[in-house]
């Protein structure tokens, strides 16, 4: 009976997973289940129990904007790279030139990205207030901060957004490229953000001049193209909310 | 050895890293704070690991010694060897689990004490061997089997115990009143 209670607390935490089967305090317990009718549906209830709660565990939920916010970190210092990697780089660099020559170089390395991805990704990140890197009511001060951050900072905005008084600005990332994130204080006391981002991180936008609307939950964004820079902004509201600070009247 | 893209390496981790940090600190803000504090660590430091296949025990292991780090600071941790104790769980049905919402389970784990819930949230994860969770946690491999079998016993006494708070919780209508 003892015995039975060992046997049963050894399997009860042995997950079945390919990285305890070759444990011999497991493999003995399996094989005790295996030959045992009652210890083996014991078990069986017992892993399915676990399944249950890990499965409740993961679906914990996660912040909204998460993922943005660990991408955001401050740049790091590059590391030197030794003769050989530069060596490397450059032969590298060398057959990417050969293979757009010949044709044979089907874009970018990485998949395209629809609007609607970072759309997502830029509204969920600012769904929790987000924490400013630098904060000025002068544009001019924000501009330059992004400039020296290395963040997209012309910007080319409609008279009405021009109207507004800025509270600062932070950088972003998405899918390697650089975001600046400059907050707006509107009349109404709540915020409109402001996402600009280099108009080839949305190669689906080259061509798109209009702005395209639309809504997630009680937000509003919109995005345009604009040079070679990408705009999107947020507010919370209707459609007339934000199509107020699109036009130049 | 080879460059690991950092967005990868977010993209990859973030979920199961976060995750892990939430149950040892039980509060959404150092959660998040360990889990960037572990990308900050990979950023300067990742490039020291030579073994690309150890990427996700470092990572897990800096976000538990960061945790520890804080826990000492703020309090004086003290940690002790324990005998190694297979136990028995107490029985509960998988029907009162599938009753209980996340936040249940996820409050339940929040009761345990760290020593248990730690090594018990990386067995949940299924993510790592128990030489990988006695690696992330230093422990002897016993240590982490024993902790998670208490652990385990401990975790549904405190489901039953909430999925009773639950049941109390539900009044009956006015209507019903007489």
């Amino acid at each position: 009976m003892k015995e039975d209670a060992f046997l049963r607390g050894i399997l009860s935490i042995h997950r079945g997973i390919d990285s305890e089967s070759d444990d011999p305090c497991f493999a003995e317990a399996r094989e005790k289940a295996e030959s045992d009718p009652i210890l083996g549906q014991w078990w069986a209830q017992e892993k399915e129990l676990d399944r249950v709660i890990g499965s409740k565990l993961a679906s914990v939920h996660l912040p909204a904007g998460l993922k943005a916010r660990l991408i955001s970190r401050p740049t790091l210092p590059a590391r030197p790279r030794p003769a050989w990697t530069r060596a490397a780089l450059l032969a590298a660099a060398c057959l990417v030139a050969l293979a757009v020559l010949f044709g044979s170089w089907r874009g970018p390395f990485q998949p395209a990205v629809s609007l609607a991805d970072y759309r997502d990704e830029m509204v969920g990140f600012i769904k929790v207030d987000p924490n400013l890197e630098m904060k000025s009511p002068d544009l001019a001060q924000v501009t330059d901060w992004l400039q020296k951050n290395r963040a997209p900072s012309r910007l080319n905005l409609p008279k009405n957004l021009q109207g507004l008084e800025p509270i600062g600005c932070r950088t972003l990332r998405f899918r390697g490229r650089d975001v600046a994130l400059i907050c707006f204080k509107r009349k109404e006391g709540s915020l409109l953000h402001l996402f600009v981002i280099d108009r080839a991180a949305l190669p689906e936008m080259a061509k798109s001049s209009g702005p395209e609307i639309s809504r997630e939950g009680n937000w509003m964004a919109a995005g345009w193209g604009d040079g070679d820079e990408f705009y999107l902004i947020t507010v919370q509201g209707d459609r007339q909310a934000i199509e107020a600070y699109l036009s130049d009247t | 050895m080879a460059e690991v893209d950092f967005e990868k390496l977010v993209e990859e981790f973030y979920m199961p890293l976060y995750r892990f940090a939430l149950s040892l600190s039980r509060n959404e803000s150092d959660a998040f704070d360990f889990t960037q504090q572990t990308f900050y660590a990979w950023a300067a430091k990742g490039h020291q690991l030579r073994d690309t296949s150890k990427v996700k025990t470092w990572l897990f292991t800096t976000l538990y010694r960061e945790f520890l780090a804080k826990k000492r600071r703020d309090e004086r941790f003290v940690d002790v060897e324990e005998d190694v104790v297979f136990a028995e769980p107490p029985q509960i049905s998988p029907s009162v689990i599938n009753e209980i919402d996340a936040t249940i389970v996820q409050e339940a784990l929040h009761r345990l004490d760290e020593r248990y819930r730690a090594p018990l949230t990386l067995f949940y994860m299924e993510e790592h061997s128990y030489r990988e969770i006695a690696e992330i946690l230093s422990l002897p491999l016993g240590t982490v089997m024993s902790r998670i079998s208490r652990g385990k016993a401990e975790l549904r006494r405190q489901l039953s115990d909430l999925a009773a708070e639950e049941s109390r919780k539900i009044l009956p209508l006015k209507g019903d009143a007489r």
